[in-house]
């Protein structure tokens, strides 16, 4: 899995209206700055390679 | 009343009103007309509880006529970040949009324990807006100001914490800790700060951000008082969730034990890159102290950053969607479009985060097997000035508001407990923090290395001048 194609100008525009969300210029322009670092996150963290059987660490007991 | 007194320790004023060298009311009043001489300069308090104060004070000098126990904490001064619930007042979590809400009906259990011990509350504390925030600053109330340097932060989002303790305003302040709200704001303002184990102390009557990582727990100015603090916030609390049902054993008891025989090791790695040289410098102070040549790796530190990073962004962002769809122009534009932000991250990433968490748990309670104790620098930098908004770290510019917690960050979302201790450097005017890092539940061990650093004069917490 990679982050690399995630396009954080694209997701913000496509999504915003998608979520109800009303974004000025200067916050849209923001949440790209943030939604790129994200993605930055995601591709050190999807570098790491998990056993399909790894368990997420919140389990819910029931 | 001497400055001395009330600018020491809880544990010295309450042995002072136990004695009756001096009533609980005085404490209360000299700190009343601290505040209100020094909140101007600090933005620490948002609210004084002043009524409230002098009554809970006056209740223990009766007491004391009485030869009724005080308890530990007879008569010390306290304050709590304004997330915390005070009767009476509403919960602002340094927002305007929660300022709407009613007034809570009752206290968060922490200062409900607190005034059991004979502490008096005296207000709720300056923070960043929904605790998103490294920096202390806040848009609807203004920054809490570093007191060692008015023009520098004071770290968050448990600004008005630091600023208060920091500041001589009280001797122990509660503060919140999710991604390093506590660790961050105590290394800036040179404090000793504990976040203890995940589950360890009650949230409830908190203002919540990221349920799966939400810590709370005290600052002050001696490890002493951080462990008395502790102790008397101890115990089960079923209105946690998170809580863990398991021995809660106090602190102090063994606070004076010393650390022979303890296996103390720096973390190295990503704990040793991505620093000033002042960061680093403040580990080699403690390492050396202590005698830790040894270095060890924490594996995988990096993307559990990158992980918890992730996993705050979804939550917090889920938290507060309804009031993103709703009140966007009411958030601080800062914290407002990183929650934006969160709402679009891919649903894949935060699983894989929690996947990785459990993974990386793993890894590092094998660490434990043979360490009690890792050293690791509590922030990359000393306290940035107030308006800054970037710094270089390893050669690349980066954003200061998120990237505060590069090293808090690896260590609470696994839960871990730390104790950060403060240290100084000849000629400087802002100090630095070290993590003193336990196994889970072992925040005794934490205590006691911090303690003995503090006994040794090797860390220290002093008042500001506010010169």
């Amino acid at each position: 899995m990679s982050a690399n194609g995630f396009d954080p100008e694209a997701a913000v525009d496509a999504m915003a209206p998608l979520l109800g969300l009303t974004l000025t210029p200067e916050s849209r322009a923001q949440t790209i700055v943030h939604l790129r670092i994200a993605a930055e996150q995601a591709e050190r963290l999807l570098s790491v390679p998990l056993d399909d059987l790894a368990e997420p660490a919140p389990v819910f007991t029931a | 009343m001497s400055a001395a007194l009330v600018e020491g320790t809880a544990e010295a004023i309450a042995a002072a009103v136990r004695s009756g060298a001096v009533s609980a009311r005085e404490i209360a009043q000299e700190t009343l007309n601290r505040i209100e001489a020094r909140n101007g300069a600090l933005g620490a308090f948002t609210e004084v509880t002043a009524k409230r104060a002098l009554a809970k004070a006056d209740a223990i000098d009766t007491a004391r006529v009485r030869g009724e126990n005080l308890g530990p904490l007879a008569g010390a001064p306290f304050a709590v970040k304004n997330l915390f619930d005070v009767e009476g007042l509403t919960t602002r979590a340094g927002s305007k949009i929660n300022r709407d809400h009613p007034p809570a009906k009752a206290d968060a259990t922490m200062i409900t324990r607190l005034e059991a011990a004979g502490g008096v509350l005296v207000g709720a504390l300056n923070m960043g807006e929904y605790a998103y925030d490294f920096t202390g600053r806040n848009v609807h109330d203004g920054p809490s100001r570093n007191p060692h340097d008015l023009g520098h932060m004071t770290g968050g989002s448990s600004g008005g914490s630091a600023a208060a303790v920091a500041g001589g305003l009280v001797p122990i302040a509660l503060g919140s800790d999710t991604n390093g709200s506590i660790r961050v704001p105590s290394s800036f303002c040179g404090l000793f700060g504990l976040k203890p184990t995940y589950g360890r102390l009650s949230r409830v009557g908190t203002f919540p951000f990221v349920a799966s990582l939400d810590h709370v727990g005290p600052l002050a100015r001696s490890a002493g008082d951080l462990a008395l603090s502790y102790d008397s916030m101890l115990g089960r609390d079923h209105g946690d969730s998170a809580q863990a049902d398991r021995p809660a054993p106090a602190a102090s008891p063994t606070l004076n034990d010393g650390i022979a025989g303890l296996r103390i090791a720096r973390l190295g790695g990503y704990f040793a890159r991505s620093a000033d040289p002042s960061a680093l410098s403040a580990v080699d102070t403690i390492a050396g102290a202590l005698k830790a040549d040894r270095v060890v790796e924490l594996a995988q530190a990096e993307q559990a950053r990158s992980a918890a990073y992730l996993i705050t962004m979804v939550e917090g962002a889920a938290l507060h969607f309804a009031r993103l769809r709703e009140r966007a122009q009411d958030f601080d534009p800062e914290v407002r479009d990183r929650l934006i932000a969160g709402t679009m991250v891919p649903g894949v990433w935060a699983a894989q985060a929690q996947k990785f968490r459990r993974q990386f748990r793993a890894t590092t309670l094998a660490l434990f097997r043979d360490v009690d104790i890792l050293l690791a620098p509590a922030t990359p930098c000393r306290a940035p000035r107030l308006e800054q908004t970037t710094f270089v770290l390893d050669g690349r510019e980066m954003l200061v508001r998120p990237n505060l917690g590069l090293f808090t960050q690896p260590i609470s979302f696994i839960g871990l407990p730390v104790v950060t201790a403060p240290v100084w450097t000849e000629g400087q005017k802002l100090p630095i923090g070290v993590q003193i890092i336990a196994a889970p539940w072992r925040e005794d061990l934490a205590l006691r290395v911090a303690w003995a650093l503090e006994r040794d004069g090797v860390v220290r917490a002093p008042v500001a001048t506010l010169s």
